[in-house]
């Protein structure tokens, strides 16, 4: 089956990407591996029927997102290595308390979640998503409005000028 | 047709590695980074229940899920430079002020 071999390859891309985020030293790779993981997790929105999702990650995580990111790592030049080595204590018990924690939701997750397959393909494209959004869930969309239109002040206030001391006084 | 608890397992997997890598690094957007990656496993969790149980909500969900971390990398990365501003550094550990 094409579509098992596809899951695999990009569930695979998914998770080492994801791993070269946490175990590269170096921000800026660690952002670029970030939007290859992105990519990835696109490909499974198509699997699962939401090819208008899909296209969202790609344009809102992968290109509006992780290009902040990169910006503001190259605003602050921090490509060089300064991060300090984390105590060995941290290191220890951060690894052990993740994996035990993942260990468990996978357990559980194989234990408790059988699921019979979906019956059919799963109709979801723009049209289907933007009446449920105008109808159902206005009210929250345009609480996001707000929330983005805060977001935008807070963002120009704490990153100005005005924030630093010397010339807020 | 896949399975959703595939879905859920490599999710799962997903969210771990970002727990670990904010339990264990130490540079601020790194920290940040990991955080955005445990937000798109749940994306997938959402994604995988709305076609299990074929409801566009689990969908708008996500929506919802991509305009709030819009939202919050904005604010934090305008955090980190202020940070930066002050302290010359965005090593977590230094930004000291209210612990304990």
């Amino acid at each position: 089956m094409i579509e098992f071999a596809i899951f695999f390859f990009f569930a695979a891309i998914a998770v080492i990407f994801a791993l070269v985020v946490i175990l590269h030293r170096n921000p800026v790779v660690g952002a670029l591996s970030l939007v290859a993981s992105f990519f990835a997790l696109a490909v499974m929105y198509v699997l699962l029927d939401a090819p208008f999702l899909a296209a969202l990650q790609v344009i809102v995580y992968a290109g509006a997102i992780m290009v902040l990111f990169l910006f503001v790592i190259m605003l602050l030049n921090l490509q060089h290595g300064s991060e300090p080595a984390t105590r060995p204590v941290q290191q220890f018990l951060g690894y052990a308390g993740s994996a035990f924690f993942g260990l468990a939701l996978v357990y559980y997750l194989v234990k408790y979640t059988v699921l019979q397959l979906p019956p059919g393909p799963f109709l979801s494209d723009a049209r289907a998503i933007g009446v449920t959004l105008f109808e159902a869930y206005i009210f929250p969309f345009e609480m996001v409005s707000i929330l983005l239109l805060a977001a935008i002040v807070g963002a120009l206030l704490l990153s100005g000028r005005g924030a630093r001391p010397e010339v807020a006084r | 047709m896949i399975p959703t608890s595939w879905f859920l397992i490599l999710s799962a997997i997903l969210f771990t590695i970002g727990v670990c890598g904010f339990l264990t690094r130490k540079n601020g957007i790194t920290m940040f980074m990991c955080v955005e990656l445990m937000v798109n496993a749940v994306n997938l969790t959402f994604l995988a229940y709305a076609r299990q149980f074929h409801q566009l909500h689990g969908l708008i969900f996500v929506f919802f899920v991509m305009a709030i971390a819009a939202a919050e990398a904005a604010v934090g990365l305008a955090i980190f430079i202020s940070l930066f501003h002050h302290r010359e550094t965005i090593d977590v550990d230094e930004a000291n002020l209210m612990r304990w």
